[in-house]
């Protein structure tokens, strides 16, 4: 049976409609910040116009070619949650704006890199292993002295040559990886294995134990990096994608239950834990030393009110950071509620778009991999967000899209890449667009057409 | 598998809808607290970088502007602009000073709306520059001049003390110079370190340069009260032209054994313009006792006196009599000493200025007040302050006799050396000597004068108080010390209010 392209092109126009709007909502507020800022116009309107839609109309294009059946959402929300952040560091600091603008350049190239890389997304699951093994390195290389630094009180930077990066961020979507190839294969067998002792239900170890020493050596690397925010994150990637494969409410019980306790413990074990959860409570009481930061934020925000000061009009330069893990605040202020409400909404869409794509997938792993990819996203989000605003003690991950930063704008577009491609695959197995061959199998079939010929020429 | 990740969908919107919760407490429910919080100096570092209109004399003298911060000479400072005060010392306790650190006092506390713009009137008069980043900061105008001023600050040379003059027609305030004084630019500089350090030093400074005397302090009035109880007692009918008192050096007053001396110990006596002029204390003494605690204190209510001068620049302090009518019921002593200004009596000098201008004004004492208009960075004027009276303690019939009195203070009293003006206008005064220390103790008296001109209708009215904190002083009278220095203002004011 001959497919129509019409889904496929349907989708594509949507995305391509979307992704010109966020171009620009992007350009509009790079104009409006600059006019607020300086009364002027831009002088480099025309060059950054053309550098944003080029960027984005390239990976649309990317995207049409090679995985054309992918959600449509996924691209033009990202792209205006990045725009948006770009506007706000850029307003920040002309110096980040530039460095920015070269990460976007290369975290775009990613984006087209993963695309082509993983063609079909079910090939990931037999690297799964050798994406534990990159996770776990990942994770250990800001240890290694010489290659390591420490830098705003965490030790999750690496050096190598003129670049500094955090490994962390890319060690996520390894491990996400890893946890989804690992929980698709063996997830009956770990509930099958349950023994019961007394009330509990407790998993077979066996089973689960290169889950359970992934998850630990990562959070207890974490915790000595003193990296909570990631540790966080990772804790609650493991017991989400337990939950999904094993479909077991105890596991997100016992999960909760580990965590309150390690929660517990690392509080009265660390001093810093214990320093974080006081500004929590009450930053007033260090407001001219640790509160300030939280502090600065609320005043940004109320400074902001409904409708915000205006871009460009605001001083988001008085909280510390505000480029980076405070950049929310900076939106606040400047964008007020209306900005605040907007990109929580985008967060919510990217999230949702994420497990649409998880529930439509047909395969174990796409939908692991799929949840697993989007948990990352939306609670990185909402712990930095959730910091700020002073819902959770403030941990520092950057805003993904959104915060300055190369390793974090690189391994997100990369994650995005991943999630298009869940979402494209499963198109093509629904057989809602044609499943057209792969590159790979495009020269395989060249290959075998050439080796026929010559076998007829020679016969 | 379907089932959990519609539940995880599920908690993200929970999360999510929590974090929207937590945007609104911070924007929209206490968002006013936040933005009115001290700690916040968010408001103030937006105005540092945005322009804050003038404060302008009623001579055309800039006292308060702000200037565009020179980078290339302050690279550090982050801001765009600096509050500075041209005339440096000389009108401290009037401007205030407006900093990044410590707040700001004085005009540049109560009338920072206008001039910064953010008076609600001067937005919408700007509706039209809503797109052309309109400078909207507005100006205050004052009655003060600085010629008057300066020739305050020049007669109290380095004496600790202060000048008032005033309109006694409108309570408009020509000139007010408190000695000690300050520089606001250095308070008001950006470098939080040095700002700090002086800020401290003004304020462990036991001679407090930081609150004005004029206005923010009183004093023992000395002599200079005795306008006080000899108006109330011609107010009330027990003291006229014709009253007369015996010459003494000495009275024991009720309730005490201690007697009542003159200045110097004279002998002193005569009718009631002999012994105002020459300022004889027992004859007051007896008056305050027959007119009564009540009808005094009834009287000096109707002065003005233990309430807050109603003035327009913050933190005027109250004249006070130095306790109740109830209180002097039982030591007649007491009022009789209080009743020539000595004692707990405590005088404002602002005040004293207002109550030469009563009796100047036919028994209206108008309400005093610094400030002529603010205006519209336009120069349309927001607010013009209309005069208004604040009390009247005597009839027209009273001033007029109380003028005849303190012209007699002038011609042949204790201020005949020092108050003859330029071109022959009369000057009417009364003098105040007030003795600080007890007979033994070092010797300490702060001198006053109390003057308005010409006599017959005046145009001005002063008060001058030097410090009795040193030698130089106390040795002094109020007529010879305080004298000269109302003679300068006078002829100076005389010459420029028609």
């Amino acid at each position: 049976m001959q497919i129509q392209p019409t889904i496929a092109n349907a989708r594509r126009n949507t995305e391509l409609g979307l992704v010109v709007l966020a171009a620009a909502i992007t350009s509009g507020a790079y104009v409006l910040a600059s006019l607020g800022k300086n009364a002027s116009i831009p002088a480099r309107i025309g060059p950054f116009m053309a550098f944003v839609v080029v960027l984005l109309i390239l990976a649309h294009i990317v995207v049409r070619l090679i995985a054309r059946g992918a959600d449509p959402l996924l691209l033009p929300v990202a792209a205006l949650l990045h725009g948006i952040g770009f506007v706000m560091i850029a307003r920040l600091s002309d110096r980040l704006a530039g460095l920015q603008a070269t990460w976007t350049l290369v975290a775009i190239g990613a984006f087209v890199v993963t695309l082509l890389a993983v063609e079909r997304v079910n090939d990931l699951q037999r690297y799964q292993f050798t994406a534990l093994a990159i996770g776990v390195g990942l994770l250990l290389m800001p240890m290694v002295p010489g290659l390591g630094f420490t830098s705003g009180g965490a030790r999750i930077w690496v050096n190598i040559g003129p670049m500094n990066f955090q490994p962390g961020e890319f060690a996520k979507i390894a491990l996400a990886v890893f946890f989804a190839g690992y929980l698709s294969e063996r997830s009956e067998l770990i509930v099958q294995g349950e023994r019961t002792i007394g009330p509990f239900t407790l998993p077979a170890l066996r089973h689960l134990l290169p889950v359970v020493v992934a998850w630990g050596a990562s959070v207890v690397v974490m915790v000595g990096q003193r990296d909570l925010g990631s540790s966080l994150l990772f804790f609650t990637l493991f017991v989400v994608m337990l939950w999904i494969a094993t479909e077991k409410t105890s596991y997100l019980v016992i999960g909760t239950a580990l965590f309150a306790a390690g929660a517990v413990v690392a509080y009265q074990m660390f001093d810093h834990v214990q320093s974080r959860v006081e500004i929590w409570f009450n930053p007033w009481n260090s407001y001219t030393t640790k509160g300030y930061q939280p502090i600065q934020a609320v005043f940004a925000l109320a400074t902001g009110g409904v409708s915000g000061t205006g871009l460009g009009l605001g001083d988001p330069g008085a909280i510390p950071a505000a480029h980076n893990d405070f950049i929310f605040a900076a939106i606040g202020e400047e964008l007020g509620l209306l900005g605040g409400v907007a990109v929580l909404t985008a967060f919510v869409l990217l999230v949702g778009a994420g497990l649409r794509s998880a529930l439509r997938a047909d395969r174990t792993f796409d939908k692991l991999l799929a949840t697993g990819l989007t948990t990352i996203l939306g609670v990185q989000a909402f712990i930095i967000i959730g910091g700020v605003i002073r819902v959770v003690p403030l941990t520092g991950v950057t805003l993904p899209f959104m915060s300055y930063g190369g390793s974090s704008l690189v391994a997100n577009y990369v994650l995005l890449a991943l999630l298009l491609r869940i979402s494209d695959s499963t198109s093509r197995r629904l057989n809602e667009v044609p499943d057209s061959p792969t590159l790979a199998e495009h020269f395989a079939i060249r290959r075998a057409r050439k080796e026929a010929l010559s076998a007829q020429i020679s016969g | 598998m379907n089932i959990r990740i519609r539940h995880l969908a599920l908690a993200f919107i929970v999360l999510y809808a929590v974090l929207f919760m937590q945007l609104n407490r911070w924007q929209i429910f206490g968002r006013d607290a936040l933005v009115s919080d001290p700690r916040n100096n968010r408001v103030t570092i937006k105005s540092f970088n945005a322009t804050r209109g003038p404060i302008i004399t009623a001579d055309g003298v800039v006292i308060a502007d702000t200037v565009k911060v020179d980078t290339t000479l302050n690279p550090n400072d982050r801001f765009q602009f600096q509050r500075q005060y041209p005339t440096g010392d000389l009108f401290a306790n009037i401007s205030g000073y407006y900093t990044l650190g410590f707040g700001a006092t004085q005009l540049e506390r109560t009338y920072t709306d206008i001039l910064s713009g953010r008076d609600p009137r001067q937005q919408i008069n700007s509706v039209g520059d809503l797109f052309t980043n309109a400078d909207l900061s507005g100006s205050v105008h004052l009655t003060l001049r600085h010629d008057l001023q300066k020739v305050a600050e020049q007669a109290l040379a380095d004496r600790e003390g202060s000048a008032v003059v005033l309109d006694p027609r409108t309570g408009a305030v020509l000139a007010m110079y408190s000695n000690p004084t300050f520089d606001p630019n250095e308070v008001a500089q950006h470098n939080g370190t040095a700002a700090s350090k002086v800020l401290n030093a003004l304020q462990d400074d036991p001679r407090q340069p930081l609150l004005a005397n004029a206005y923010q302090e009183r004093y023992m009035p000395g002599s200079a009260f005795k306008v006080l109880t000899t108006a109330i007692g011609i107010e009330t009918g027990t003291l006229n032209m014709l009253s007369t008192f015996e010459q003494a050096d000495k009275w024991v007053p009720p309730n005490t054994d201690n007697p009542i001396q003159n200045y110097g110990k004279k002998i002193c006596g005569g009718d009631l313009a002999e012994v105002f002029r020459r300022s004889c204390n027992i004859p007051f003494a007896q008056a305050a006792v027959v007119l009564g605690p009540q009808v005094i204190t009834d009287g000096l209510a109707k002065f003005g006196l233990e309430k807050t001068i109603p003035f327009d620049l913050p933190g005027a302090t109250a004249s006070t009599f130095g306790g109740t009518a109830q209180s002097f019921e039982d030591s007649l002593a007491l009022l009789a000493i209080h009743g020539f200004g000595q004692g707990s009596v405590q005088m404002v000098p602002l005040h004293m200025a207002a109550i030469a201008g009563a009796v100047a004004n036919g028994g209206v004492m108008m309400t005093p007040h610094v400030v002529a208009d603010t205006r519209t960075h336009d120069d349309v004027v927001l607010e013009r302050t209309q005069p208004t009276a604040w009390t009247t303690p005597m009839t027209q019939a009273t001033a007029k006799t109380m003028t005849q009195l303190m012209i007699g203070v002038v011609d042949n009293g204790t201020a005949s050396c020092c108050l003859n003006l330029k071109n022959g206008v009369q000057a009417a005064a009364k003098t105040g000597t007030a003795q600080l220390n007890a007979e033994g103790k070092k010797q300490r008296s702060h001198a006053w004068i109390i003057a308005f001109a010409p006599a017959q209708a005046p145009r001005v009215a002063v008060a001058v108080m030097l410090k009795g904190v040193n030698d130089t002083i106390s040795a002094g009278t109020g007529g010879k010390l305080a004298g000269p220095v109302a003679e300068n203002l006078l002829n100076a004011a005389l010459t420029v209010i028609p």
